[in-house]
């Protein structure tokens, strides 16, 4: 219920918020009168490529060039008698034009930048495989983990889109969703209307656990270049709520998560080893064009490109067991062709882990795979079932990626059980394939972190999420000013 | 406790950022105000702003959901208008220190405390010296002792909070958002204080 409420929302707030009439703005640029303008913006961006970068002044001159030409809009014929509304448009049209141009020599343009986001990145990466929402003060009331994936995914589009307006409606959306789950749940306890003090906490919880890719460099690109005008009100409160989230996690220590230093450190430590044990995952993340692997091609769809693969620790034998595997064809013809193919990487990633010498190795990290039930305490089940309900929803999610039906309901934990089941008895009978599947779905969780393209396609999957009005970056780029 | 749970108008929601007269500036007759609440968690900051955003209740005003950020206008007798934007901050310790971007650029802070907590009164004052090292020149501080109805369990004389406020140039009130006592008031004290532009 949760969940479509928060889709619902989204929905209306993305129709409320989003009429912006990219093509009215380039329609008008054609216009013959237009003439100068295109001259002016084409000649603003040939000089400032030819710049050399600094953020400060950069931000600057941007800022300055697009309130001179909203102030040269507002005067000019074209607009004569148009309300604030389109003018506003107008204004919005020239921002996402001229950033989408500028796009790839300002974002991320600067080696301290970079680096930045790799830290961010990587320590995130370590957090979220530990923190619970008690560690940030969230209630139990407010507490909601599955329907927050859905704030997730709303910030793990940030790199889908390249003008600075379409990267903050992402982080709107996300607080928005965040917002709404809050309603909900305040109302269902009967408990006082959610303030900063449950808003805030959830924020950071779910930024942490999106992992969003360059967090710092989209935020400082919005920072500098979404036209200061614009980032006010309720837009600059939620983007400061992302910045803050970002500065918080960024001085995460033991004291900030009421840890102490011991328990804070082995966490930290159990973590690394969870995350570089499995490092190959993180670039074996499907390529851009996955769409286009047929799932009879395993061995692409798994590895855009043989390169990115040598992280994985026993990568020869992997190699040498994968030309076997298609030689051998282990599995019956008719099954290869119904299977869809997010199960064919995991019967090959069975096979090879068959034919490893340190099938045990390969699990030593994941300290539950071996317990029986009496040994389970109930902090155990608590970490076990978030462990889940993360592994549903990239197992979902790269279901999608790679544009498999999955009837599964990331809501509904009873299907995912169900589902969760049939994949491990999918390949074969006993006990080392269950690992594997274990195994591969770990290296799906990292992958997924890592790339928003999983998410990016379950979007297009789900259209009515993503249907925002921002026109999508790669058909900027093609939409030139040209006058004819 | 303290604010009852009727919902702000969740249709009206609408993104700061696309509109247009958030560009605008403001003029003499109508002010734009950055207004930040600090104070603890639990001591009813987002009650107070609940209870006089939806105490005079304006269909115009760009209500969202959640109380985090709230803004409401009022009209003031000399017939202008003080629009507040209104953000509420984390009270909880461990959120402290990312107060300042929060009240970075606010023309108001409201720092607010519960008359039956000695510690969040304490909080307020530390609030209150954060401020005025490193607040906006010039910024409108009021410092609000909420609760106020729970007399029977009140251990902050509103003795202690006058003086308190007095030595350091802020306007005092106590307020309780459960009864909607003074709410209105806090804010017209705060709209009548407020810089004005000098009129063209």
């Amino acid at each position: 219920m949760d969940t479509t409420a928060a889709l619902a929302v989204a929905d209306s707030f993305r129709s409320s918020t989003a009429p912006l009439t990219w093509h009215d703005f380039l329609e008008r640029m054609r216009q013959p009168s237009a003439a100068p303008f295109v001259k002016d913006i084409k000649s603003f961006i040939v000089s400032f490529m030819n710049n050399a970068r600094e953020a400060e002044r950069d931000s600057a001159a941007v800022q300055e060039f697009l309130g001179n030409m909203e102030m040269a809009f507002r005067a000019h014929t074209l607009w004569a008698g148009c309300s604030e509304e389109e003018l506003e448009s107008a204004g919005e049209g020239l921002e996402k034009y001229v950033m989408t141009k500028l796009f790839s020599c300002v974002f991320a343009s600067l080696p301290e930048d970079v680096r930045v986001d790799d830290q961010l990145h990587e320590k995130i990466a370590l957090i979220q495989q530990f923190i619970q929402p008690e560690n940030l003060d969230i209630k139990p009331t407010f507490q909601n983990e599955t329907s927050w994936l859905l704030a997730q995914k709303e910030l793990q589009k940030i790199n889908m889109y390249k003008a600075p307006r379409d990267k903050l409606v992402c982080i709107l959306n996300c607080c928005k969703v965040i917002n709404n789950l809050l309603l909900n749940a305040s109302i269902a306890a009967n408990e006082n209307l959610p303030g900063a003090d449950e808003f805030l906490p959830v924020v950071i919880y779910v930024t942490i656990k999106a992992n969003p890719p360059q967090l710092h460099s989209n935020l400082l690109y919005i920072q500098r270049y979404r036209r200061q005008s614009r980032l006010v009100s309720e837009a600059a409160y939620f983007f400061t709520n992302m910045l803050s989230a970002e500065t918080f996690i960024m001085n995460i220590d033991a004291k900030a998560l009421s840890m102490d230093e011991t328990e804070f450190e082995r966490n930290m430590e159990y973590a690394q080893t969870l995350v570089s044990g499995f490092s190959g995952g993180s670039d074996n993340r499907p390529g851009q064009s996955d769409e286009n692997v047929g799932p009879l091609n395993p061995k692409h769809s798994w590895y855009p490109n043989k390169n990115q693969v040598p992280k994985m620790p026993n990568q020869s034998s992997l190699e040498s067991s994968e030309t076997k595997l298609t030689n051998e064809e282990p599995y019956p013809k008719d099954q290869l062709s119904k299977i869809p193919s997010i199960s064919d990487i995991e019967n090959k990633g069975a096979s090879v882990l068959l034919k490893e010498e340190k099938v045990n190795q390969a699990f030593q990290d994941f300290p539950y795979l071996y317990s029986q039930v009496g040994d389970l305490t109930v902090e155990d089940v608590e970490i076990l079932l978030n462990n889940y309900k993360q592994l549903v929803f990239k197992y979902v999610s790269l279901s999608k990626g790679l544009g498999l039906e999955t009837p599964l309901d990331p809501s509904s934990t009873e299907q995912g059980q169900r589902q969760h089941e049939s994949v491990l008895v999918e390949g074969h009978e006993g006990r080392k394939e269950e690992k594997s599947t274990d195994e591969m779905q770990i290296d799906f969780s990292q992958s997924a972190d890592n790339s928003s393209s999983p998410f990016s396609e379950i979007e297009n999957t789900e259209s009515k999420l993503s249907e925002d009005k921002s026109v999508s970056t790669e058909t900027d780029t093609s939409d030139e000013i040209s006058q004819r | 406790m303290g604010c009852s749970s009727s919902l702000p108008d969740r249709n009206s929601g609408r993104l700061g950022g696309l509109n247009p007269e958030n560009g605008g500036t403001n003029d003499a007759k109508n002010l734009r105000v950055k207004l930040v609440l600090l104070g603890d968690s639990g001591v009813g900051k987002s009650c107070i702003v609940l209870r006089f955003v939806r105490g005079q209740f304006d269909p115009t005003s760009k209500v969202t959901i959640g109380a985090s950020f709230l803004s409401q206008t009022i009209a003031l007798q000399d017939s202008t208008t003080v629009k507040f934007e209104i953000w509420d901050t984390a009270g909880q310790e461990r959120y402290a220190a990312l107060a300042p971007l929060y009240y970075r650029g606010a023309a108001v802070a409201v720092i607010v405390y519960d008359i039956t907590s000695p510690e969040s009164f304490a909080k307020a004052q530390y609030w209150v010296k954060e401020l005025q090292k490193h607040g906006s020149p010039g910024i409108v501080m009021a410092l609000v002792g909420n609760k106020a109805d729970l007399q029977e369990k009140r251990e902050v004389s509103a003795q202690d909070g006058m003086e308190y406020a007095e030595k350091n140039g802020m306007f005092f009130i106590e307020t309780s958002a459960k009864t909607a006592d003074n709410i209105n008031q806090l804010f017209e004290e705060i709209a009548k204080r407020l810089p004005r532009p000098s009129p063209s």
